[in-house]
C-alpha cells in the first residue's frame, strides 16, 4: 500500500519527520534530493529512534582523525547512542542489528512510502 | 600438581647496593649521584608513599648471608627457579622499577639505561632461562623509544615495562606513542605492572586519594583497567597493529566485567572513536595478556572460574609468581584454583605465544650433563 506524506518541498533538509504510516511511526529523513525511511523504534530498548540526531556517517583513517561521508546518513538513536545507517537500516557496529526500513520514493514531486506485507 | 614446563612472567630482581647500579651510569651522572660529603648519594629509588604494614618481601627470601629480597641469584635459583620445571623467567626489577616517577626526567633516563645493563651484565649472565624487561624513563618518550631500540638485537631483553605514570595521562594517550612504535618494531610487548599512575606520584586512584597500602592494593586493578581502556580508546591498537600488551599483577576477574561494559558504551559513543573498527573486547582477545598473580579468591572458586571462562582468559592468561613479593603465588596453590585442563596453556603455552617463542624448542628436554670418562 502506497501512502503520500506530502510534497517533496515540505519536507526540510536533513531533518527526520515523524509520521504515522498505517499502523506504525514512521520517520522520514530527506537528505538532499534522497529520502530514507525508517521505524520510529530501536531495535535495542524500543527507544524512538527518529528523535536522534542525524549526521553524515563519521569515520577515521588513523587515531585522532574525523573524517565524515556525507553520502551515507546516520542515525543515532536518544536513548543509548546506537547508531543506524539510514540506507539498510543496520547498526554500525554490528549488522546484525537493524531498524526496520520503510521504502521510500519521490513521485511526480509527491513523497510516497510503501507499506504493508514486505514494507511497513 | 602440574609438573609441565613453566614459564614465570613476574621475577622481581633487585640489587643491593647504590654502587651496583652507578658503576653503570655516565661519569657525569655518577658524578652527580656522588661525592655529596654526608649527605650520602642522591637517591635512586624514588620512595613508596605507602608502607605495607610488614614489609613487601616474604621473609623466607632473604639471601643467607644477607641482602636484599631478589639481589640474590643463588637464593632465587634455589627458592624459585629449581623449584618447578622452569624454562623461562621474566625479570621485572624491584623498586628501581619505579624509575618513570622520578621527578627529574634526565635521570631517570640514565637510570633506566644503566638498570638494563645492570640486568644484562649481572644477571642474564648467570643463568639462560632468564630473560629481562626493557626498563624505560616514559617521562622522555623519545628517548625511552631509543631505549627500546638500543635492546633490538638482544633477543634475552624481551618486553618494554611501564610502571610510574608520569604525565598523569593514560597509557593509550598520543604522548606515549614513540615507546609503543619501537616496541612495535622490536617486536616487544608492553608491560604494565599494577601501581602503575600512582606509586611516587599519586593519585594513583579514581575517585580520590587513599590513605593507607591496604587501600592502594585493593585498588591497583583500577590504573591497569586505566591503561587498558586507555590503549584501545586512543586507538593505540589500530596505529600499531603488530603491538602486544600484557597486564601485570593486577588481578584478572574484573576483566569480563570491564569488557562488557567497554563493548556496550562503544556501541553508543562510537562518533567519539570512529578510529575504532572493532569491539574493544576484540582488541583485547587480540593484544592483551594478563599476568595471573594475585588470583582473586572467591569463597567458590567456580565463580572465579566462570568468570575467566566468560571472557575467554584461558587463552590469555600468563603464570608469574611475583617473587620475592609477600603476596607471591605458588604453582602448587594455583594449580588447585584453576581446572587441570587450563595448566598447560596458563603456565607455559600463553607465554610462548605471548613472547613468540618456539612452544616445542623451549619444551625439549633440558640437556643432562655428561659423566666424565
Amino acid at each position: 500500500m502506497k501512502i503520500d506524506v506530502g510534497a517533496v518541498a515540505d519536507f526540510e533538509d536533513h531533518r527526520m519527520r515523524i509520521l504515522q504510516a498505517g499502523i506504525h511511526e514512521v520517520g522520514v529523513l530527506r537528505w538532499r534530493d534522497r529520502f530514507f525511511a525508517i521505524h520510529n523504534r530501536c531495535p535495542h530498548q524500543k527507544g524512538p529512534v527518529c528523535l536522534g540526531i542525524v549526521s553524515g556517517r563519521l569515520s577515521s583513517g588513523a587515531p585522532g582523525s574525523m573524517e565524515v561521508d556525507d553520502e551515507t546518513p546516520v542515525i543515532a538513536c536518544p536513548w543509548h547512542g546506537w547508531e543506524f545507517e539510514l540506507e539498510r537500516g543496520r547498526a554500525l557496529w554490528d549488522e546484525s542489528y537493524a531498524v526496520k526500513v520503510v521504502p521510500v520514493r519521490v513521485e511526480s514531486g509527491r513523497v510516497v512510502l510503501e507499506v504493508g506485507k514486505g514494507a511497513a | 600438581m602440574y609438573s609441565g614446563p613453566v614459564i614465570d612472567c613476574d621475577i622481581h630482581h633487585a640489587r643491593n647496593t647504590d654502587a651496583e647500579l652507578i658503576q653503570y651510569l655516565s661519569k657525569g651522572w655518577r658524578e652527580y649521584v656522588t661525592d655529596r660529603g654526608p649527605a650520602g648519594n642522591v637517591p635512586l629509588t624514588v620512595q613508596d608513599g605507602f608502607p605495607n604494614p610488614h614489609g613487601f618481601m616474604r621473609a623466607d627470601t632473604y639471601p643467607k648471608h644477607g641482602g636484599e629480597p631478589g639481589s640474590d641469584y643463588p637464593t632465587m635459583r634455589d627458592q624459585l627457579l629449581a623449584a618447578s620445571d622452569l624454562r623461562r623467567a621474566i625479570l621485572t626489577f624491584g623498586d628501581d622499577s619505579h624509575v618513570a616517577g622520578h621527578h627529574n626526567p634526565y635521570f631517570a633516563a640514565e637510570l633506566a639505561r644503566a638498570m638494563n645493563d645492570w640486568s644484562v651484565e649481572r644477571w642474564l649472565t648467570q643463568d639462560p632461562r632468564l630473560f629481562s624487561s626493557i626498563m624505560v624513563g616514559s617521562q622522555l618518550p623519545d628517548t625511552a623509544a631509543a631505549e627500546v631500540r638500543r635492546h633490538a638485537l638482544n633477543p634475552r631483553m624481551v618486553q618494554v615495562m611501564l610502571v610510574d605514570n608520569p604525565f598523569n595521562r593514560g597509557f593509550g594517550h598520543p604522548v606515549f606513542h614513540p615507546i609503543y612504535a619501537a616496541a612495535e618494531e622490536t617486536g616487544r610487548p608492553v608491560a604494565i605492572h599494577g601501581g602503575a599512575g600512582g606509586w611516587a606520584n599519586p593519585p594513583s586512584t579514581g575517585g580520590g586519594s587513599v590513605s593507607t597500602y591496604f587501600e592502594t592494593h585493593v585498588l591497583w586493578p583500577q590504573a591497569l583497567q586505566t591503561h587498558l581502556v586507555s590503549f584501545i580508546a586512543h586507538g593505540v591498537f589500530e596505529k600499531y597493529p603488530g603491538l602486544r600488551v600484557v597486564l601485570i599483577e593486577g588481578g584478572s576477574a574484573w576483566i569480563p566485567s570491564l569488557l562488557w561494559r567497554f563493548d556496550t558504551e562503544y556501541k553508543g559513543l562510537r562518533r567519539e572513536v570512529p578510529w575504532l573498527k572493532r569491539l574493544p573486547s576484540e582488541y583485547f582477545a587480540q593484544h592483551v595478556w594478563v599476568t595471573t598473580q594475585p588470583l582473586e579468591i572467591a569463597p567458590e572458586k567456580e565463580n572465579v572460574i566462570d568468570l575467566l571462562r566468560s571472557m575467554h582468559l584461558e587463552d590469555r592468561l600468563v603464570y608469574s609468581s611475583d617473587y620475592p613479593h609477600w603476596d607471591a603465588d605458588e604453582i602448587e596453590y594455583l594449580s588447585t584454583r584453576l581446572p587441570a585442563d587450563w595448566h598447560r596453556r596458563i603456565f607455559f603455552e600463553n607465554a610462548c605465544r605471548l613472547y613468540e617463542w618456539n612452544e616445542k624448542e623451549l619444551e625439549r628436554p633440558k640437556p643432562v650433563a655428561q659423566k666424565a670418562q
